[in-house]
């Protein structure tokens, strides 16, 4: 660890308190539907747009509507991309490489993936989905699956704000509002700023370029012949680069246009789009906390969650930055030629998979920032981390991504946990517990838990099958012992955390992985989100009782104290002990001189 | 053939998941909002 690697560390994250509290109260007068300063340009088409969809902008739904809503809208759209991946090939538009018809188990993840907000690829983007794909089939999800979240999010803050009210909003209104006034304004001018930094934006066929050093490969094909061959080309992939990427860190999706994702030059050439990318997947969940305090009129509150998240974050960077800092014991010191131990010309510490313009500092800080969240991008491979850097990408996703969280996911997962800590709070003082004025009763506590039991059942679950079989579930795999079971483990935290990263060693493009990934994907998300919108529903209809000496108060230290220790033990008592089979055993057989092909 | 089926996947994950909110409705008792 170096003084520059914090040095960094502390500028991207004063950044995002900076950014925090104009865009939250910029995001609580949209959703309020209150005058802002882009109402004169998007007011009429937001209008239009009611006026073709035939949208009651005036008319209030239940929670029950609001969640059937949310699901007509998000089956539709599943179907439409699969259906545009099936039929790339025929469709005479923007498909410059002649690209085939995606094979349907992949399509079928991969409409789910983008769906969910997850964004899991088991494939080579590149190589595999046309730019009308890209732009009209996934892109799009990146807008709608991020305004879904966002109008989640607020509906359950209208729950905890409101007053004997049976009606939590309208979620067309509110799906609209987030795409038109947050997330398309913000990407348009982020994208821009890419494009200067030279991240590409075109249409044009992919480039063949002459190498100017030819290089020699040498293969062995599946028969055991050897074979040498000289490449003297190379295939330049390109295409509407940063108009994707803005809107795939704006809205925490991940998908990467490449399949190197943010580590390849035309997604992120430079330290300055490094810093942009991390920035912008923190902004707006950080911005939603002050949304939070805003809405239901505490913001002592919203800054008591933002507390809570930043204090998780400081914890998941320090550890990873200081696990990948180490040399690997394994290479350290080989044949007195492998240095790894940090020097003037060197920082040390373990650099396979990472990009050396990003360094380790940089790729710690990205790996903790885009499991924080359920971004899933990413700018170094995190199946090449040290085992204890690894599991701070699992730890974080296991904790349910409200560490920020993504965007709107993360605000409802966090005050779910809030929920959950102040009935703890409540049980622990003998009374009834009560949340800003609203008693916390039955039908509350019971849809929290089923909120955060699905999440395991759907991981634990199908992890234990995978790990269990050999034809389907360990053939995949690149390494085995404790490695494999993470990379299987991290497979199926990511789809039900709706994050989409991947430990690279796993090859998930199988039938059995692709079909049970997209299961997980859609469990991991809409499974989680009814129960959510029925606390928001319940919450709604209470009435909002005047404070007393009795009251717990959240807006404290204590509280914040109280949200991080139900969070962690949650977490650990969930996943601590597929986490000591995976990255905890192999760190320590690492240290004892064992490691597995 | 596949395509059909995927497509009817889909649908059926989603009609589950509108059961599935009608059952959280149904848990909800009276007399839980003092």
């Amino acid at each position: 660890m170096t003084p520059n690697g914090w040095l960094q560390i502390a500028v991207f994250f004063a950044l995002v308190l900076l950014a925090a509290k104009p865009l939250g109260l910029y995001m609580a007068r949209v959703y309020e539907r209150q005058k802002t300063f882009l109402d004169p340009v998007l007011g009429p088409i937001e209008r239009l747009l009611y006026r073709i969809t035939g949208v009651n902008a005036e008319a209030e739904m239940r929670w029950t509507e609001y969640g059937v809503s949310m699901l007509i809208f998000s089956c539709s759209t599943l179907l439409l991309t699969y259906i545009i991946e099936r039929l790339q090939q025929a469709i005479p538009l923007w498909n410059p490489q002649h690209l085939a018809a995606v094979e349907p188990y992949l399509a079928w993840n991969t409409a789910a993936s983008f769906t969910t907000n997850t964004n899991w690829q088991s494939y080579v983007p590149e190589s595999t989905m046309s730019y009308l794909t890209q732009m009209v089939g996934l892109a799009t999800h990146n807008f709608w699956s991020a305004a879904t979240g966002m109008a989640l999010a607020i509906a359950l803050i209208r729950g905890i704000a409101r007053r004997e009210s049976k009606t939590l909003g309208n979620f067309w209104v509110d799906l609209t509002r987030g795409t038109l006034w947050v997330l398309l304004p913000i990407s348009i001018f982020y994208a821009l700023g890419l494009v200067s930094q030279g991240v590409v934006q075109n249409l044009k066929p992919y480039d063949t370029v002459t190498l100017v050093e030819p290089q020699t490969v040498t293969a062995t094909g599946s028969d055991g012949k050897t074979t040498t061959t000289t490449v003297t080309t190379q295939t330049i992939a390109q295409g509407p680069v940063a108009s994707q990427e803005a809107i795939k860190m704006l809205g925490t999706n991940g998908g990467g246009f490449f399949n190197a994702n943010s580590s390849h030059p035309f997604e992120n050439p430079t330290p300055l789009t490094n810093l942009m990318q991390m920035f912008s997947i923190f902004l707006i969940p950080a911005g939603l906390t002050v949304t939070l305090g805003k809405m239901v009129r505490s913001p002592g509150h919203g800054w008591a969650v933002f507390a809570a998240m930043s204090v998780l974050w400081l914890a998941g960077v320090a550890t990873c930055y200081w696990a990948e800092s180490q040399p690997n014991p394994l290479l350290h010191g080989v044949n007195q030629q492998v240095v790894q131990m940090g020097a003037v010309q060197s920082p040390g510490g373990n650099m396979e998979g990472k990009e050396v313009r990003f360094g380790i500092a940089n790729s710690a800080l990205f790996a903790t920032v885009t499991t924080d969240t359920s971004c899933g991008a990413v700018n170094s491979m995190h199946d090449s981390f040290m085992p204890l850097g690894g599991m701070i990408p699992l730890v974080n996703i296991h904790l349910g991504e409200i560490i920020f969280g993504g965007v709107g996911s993360g605000m409802f997962g966090m005050l779910i946990f809030v929920i959950l800590t102040v009935f703890i709070a409540g049980l622990m003082v003998g009374r009834t517990p009560e949340y800003l004025g609203k008693k916390i009763q039955a039908f509350d506590v019971q849809m929290s838990m089923l909120y955060f039991l699905i999440f395991p059942v759907v991981i634990l679950g199908f992890s234990a099958v995978a790990v269990s079989s050999t034809s389907f579930g360990t053939s995949s795999l690149s390494n085995h012992g404790p490695h494999g079971l993470s990379q299987i483990l991290y497979a199926y935290t990511s789809a039900a955390g709706n994050n989409g990263s991947a430990f690279a060693g796993l090859n998930a493009n199988t039938h059995w992985y692709n079909a049970t990934l997209a299961i997980t994907m859609l469990a991991g998300r809409f499974l989680m989100i009814v129960p959510m919108l029925a606390v928001a529903g319940n919450l709604a209809q209470k009435k909002i009782a005047p404070p007393t000496l009795g009251t717990f108060p959240v807006n404290t230290p204590l509280f914040t104290t109280l949200l991080v220790g139900v969070i962690v033990i949650v977490g650990a008592l969930t996943f601590f002990p597929v986490l000591s089979l995976g990255p905890i055993l192999e760190h320590l057989l690492l240290r004892s001189g064992i490691s597995f092909t | 053939m596949s395509d059909l089926i995927f497509l009817a996947a889909s649908i059926f994950f989603f009609l589950v998941a509108v059961l599935y909110l009608n059952g959280c409705q149904s848990l909800k008792g009276g007399g839980d909002n003092a």
